[in-house]
């Protein structure tokens, strides 16, 4: 009787290989697809990587440039440079007794120079980068799979202001 | 009963074992060997390199906010071993093309054998040009296009690279370098800030430097903290007072014949110095000619590092003294029968022309400065206790704190110390042994003219840091007179200039001053006919808005500070004015009644 049974629902011999060729073949789709994402991640990781270091560079250089024309326009605008330009112009020195004093209600000849920039809503120190391009495989897949999405939004929020 | 092929099966996996072991051994081995550390260190090296940022140095700005001391761009030119191919020509043109570059070192360094290993860097040149890069560049360009031409590797100049660096540069040059000091940029990480605002504002233009590990894996980096330069400075100083100090200063030595000399413009409301001239005059941006121009003990800053007997300048205080502690007024009179002051009876002091000048009253000592006058309200009206408790509350012997590094003081000498004689107190009312530096006296003098509100003289007008600005607010040091008595003198003062038809006026402006005649002191006394010429002025006198004081060291034209002090104080006030926006007097007050 227990022959019959096993019999009546035994697999061919063909059709299990074909499971077995069948489920050999999912593993490896499954893997090649993990290693696809992976693969994907790293990319976009590495990528991302060499583009702030390409932009630390640019950074670098446009911060020399504005220290290298900051001081060429003030030796352009030496006292020297400048008394030599007015007198090629025709300008003398003011006579103090030539002199004509108009009144400039509010003008204040002693007042403070600003020269700080203007305030503006400054950002604090943050991490710039996605944490999804600074986790593993695995801390991503947990992150997104297996966390819920309220945490996740929880976790994204840190990176604000 | 054992399976067959037992034995061999034993026999493989002991062989694995084995072999797993041994590899286990093999690693604990090498972890523990003399080169692992090595092994480990180099490993970190090729993981990423730990990079200190240097923020730049803060800009040092003018009053109007013209830039004094910044940075500019400069490069460092070295070899990268690993890169080289072709020594001749790296040797060719560094030594050609950058000063004080030798072939034969160059074209050792870029000869030296090459280690796969080991990445390896001189420095040839630092702080070159961006003219001379250029011209690097354009060699490097011509080089590469023979080697297309003659399809060969050399000439090359690979392995010869630049990175760029800060350089403090003074884009006015001498202008002002005796208040802004310099900064010792060529020691690098050691570098310093020295004397004037520089040194004293050191760790605040520095800014902190911050260390960061900067990997070479790509998925590691990330962008860098932002750093924040070094805090900016706004100076009190207003250039174009300061070029007109400077210029008026060398005129007055040329035509003096002075040894040097200080100029001194402060607004005495604030204690604002306006401009600060002093000679030998110095160029920051070749801060290594330090020795040169100021050999033994000449003084960086002689307004602030030197202290001298000033001579008569100093009568001012003395006559405030009087006056505020109600030992004198102004009706007050001296009989000057002798032209001469028997000091403990043994000491005798004389006029400046050995002369009697007869009954005079205070306004009448002052205006022609008589010696005998102010030991007699120094030694018969005031007292010494009196006397040095004024000489102290106006700050004498002790610094003013002013923001400047290296401000050197004289210590007063006291009633109470050893050292101190009656003639002491004789010889202090007219300014001859004590010593005082120009600051202190403009410091002094700013309570006379500031309704004897005696304000903190200071350089810096505002600190920017971290894109904030912050605002220095004027600060009293003390009240060593009352406003009535500051006007007094002041008034006193201009009175004695009109009356003296003195060299200082200044048509259409009312100013008070004091001129200054003293005497230097030698190893035998005061033997030297040499003086030190002073001039103290404020104006306008209702209205006091600047305060000078001149100071000419050893003049040789004459040996009065009315013939030598007067006139240089008359050129600076004209022009100040002008460069102030302050009008005449009767215009001003018609504007003020408007």
């Amino acid at each position: 009787m227990k022959n019959r049974i096993l019999q009546a629902y035994q697999q061919a011999p063909w059709r299990t290989q074909i499971q077995w060729v069948g489920l050999f073949l999912l593993g490896l789709v499954l893997i090649a697809s993990i290693t696809g994402v992976y693969l994907n991640i790293s990319a976009q990781a590495a990528t991302s990587g060499r583009r702030i270091q390409f932009l630390e560079y640019e950074i670098d250089v446009i911060n020399n440039e504005i220290a290298e024309l900051t001081s060429l326009l003030a030796k352009e605008k030496s006292v020297e440079v400048m008394k030599s330009k007015a007198e090629a112009m025709g300008y003398v020195p003011l006579n103090p007794y030539d002199a004509v004093y108009l009144e400039i209600s509010g003008y204040n000849p002693l007042a403070n120079v600003v020269l700080a920039p203007p305030r503006v809503n400054t950002v604090s120190e943050t991490p710039t980068i996605l944490s999804s391009y600074k986790t593993s495989l695995w801390q991503w897949l947990v992150q997104n799979i297996w966390q819920s999405p309220s945490d996740e939004i929880q976790a994204e929020g840190e990176l604000l202001p | 009963m054992k399976p067959p092929f037992y034995r061999r099966y034993l026999l493989i996996v002991l062989v694995f074992a084995i072999l797993g072991l041994a590899t286990i051994v093999q690693k604990v081995r090498i972890n523990h060997t003399s080169f692992a550390q090595d092994l480990i260190a180099k490993s970190e090296s090729y993981r990423g390199q730990r990079k200190t940022i240097y923020p730049p140095r803060g800009t040092i700005y003018d009053r109007k906010g013209n830039i004094l001391a910044t940075n500019q761009i400069a490069y460092e030119v070295g070899i990268e071993l690993g890169d080289v191919i072709d020594p001749e020509s790296i040797a060719f043109a560094a030594s050609s093309l950058l000063d004080g570059v030798d072939y034969l070192q160059v074209f050792g360094q870029a000869s030296t054998e090459k280690k796969p290993e080991e990445s390896r860097y001189f420095v040839i040149s630092s702080f070159v040009s961006k003219d001379k890069i250029e011209e690097l560049e354009r060699l490097k360009t011509n080089y590469a296009e023979r080697r297309k031409a003659e399809k060969s590797l050399k000439p090359s100049l690979s392995g010869l690279v630049w990175t760029p660096m800060y350089q403090r540069t003074y884009p006015e040059g001498t202008l002002a370098g005796n208040v802004l000091g310099f900064y010792t940029y060529f020691t690098r990480e050691n570098a310093q800030g020295a004397y004037g605002v520089e040194g004293a504002y050191n760790r605040l233009l520095t800014g902190k430097p911050r260390t960061f590990f900067l990997p070479n894996d790509p998925y590691l980096v990330e962008a860098l903290p932002d750093i924040d330069p070094g805090a900016s400075l706004v100076l009190t100083i207003d250039r174009e007072i300061q070029k007109m100090l400077e210029d008026t200063l060398q005129e007055a030595l040329d035509w003096s014949g002075g040894e040097g000399g200080t100029i001194i413009v402060a607004d005495p409301k604030t204690g604002e110095v306006l401009g600060m001239a002093s000679t030998p005059f110095f160029n920051p941006n070749e801060y290594w000619t330090y020795h040169e121009i100021f050999p033994g003990i000449t003084p960086f800053n002689r307004a602030v590092g030197t202290a001298y007997e000033p001579g008569s300048v100093f009568k001012v205080i003395t006559m405030a003294a009087a006056l505020d502690s109600g030992k004198a007024d102004l009706n007050t009179t001296y009989n000057d029968t002798s032209g001469v002051y028997w000091v403990s009876t043994t000491w005798p002091i004389y006029n400046w022309n050995y002369g009697a000048w007869g009954l005079q009253d205070m306004t009448g000592c002052m205006r022609h400065s008589l010696n005998v006058c102010l030991v007699y309200i120094a030694i018969d009206l005031l007292g010494e206790e009196l006397f040095y408790d004024y000489l102290q509350a106006f700050g004498f012997g002790r610094n003013t704190g002013i923001d400047l590094a290296n401000e050197a003081s004289f210590p007063l000498r006291l009633p109470d110390s050893n050292e101190w004689a009656s003639m002491d107190l004789a010889t202090n009312s007219f300014g001859q042994g004590i010593a005082i530096t120009p600051i202190q006296m403009v410091s002094a003098i700013s309570a006379l003219a500031n309704d004897g509100r005696m304000m903190a003289p200071h350089v810096v007008r505002s600190v920017i840091d971290k894109g904030q600005q912050y605002n220095v607010s004027p600060q009293l040091i003390n009240s060593p007179v009352s406003a009535q008595t500051a006007r007094d003198v002041t008034e006193m003062l201009a009175i004695s200039l009109e009356e003296e038809s003195s060299n200082a006026l200044v048509d259409g402006y009312r100013v008070a001053g004091k001129t200054g005649t003293g005497e230097i002191p030698t190893e035998l006394g005061y033997t030297s006919s040499l003086t030190n010429a002073s001039f103290v002025g404020w104006g306008p006198a209702d209205d006091p808005q600047f305060l000078v004081y001149i100071w000419i060291e050893k003049p040789t034209i004459s040996q009065w500070g009315s013939e030598v002090a007067s006139p240089v104080f008359k050129d600076v006030v004209e022009q100040l004015v002008v460069l102030m926006r302050i009008p005449p007097d009767d215009l001003r007050w018609q504007l003020a009644s408007d």
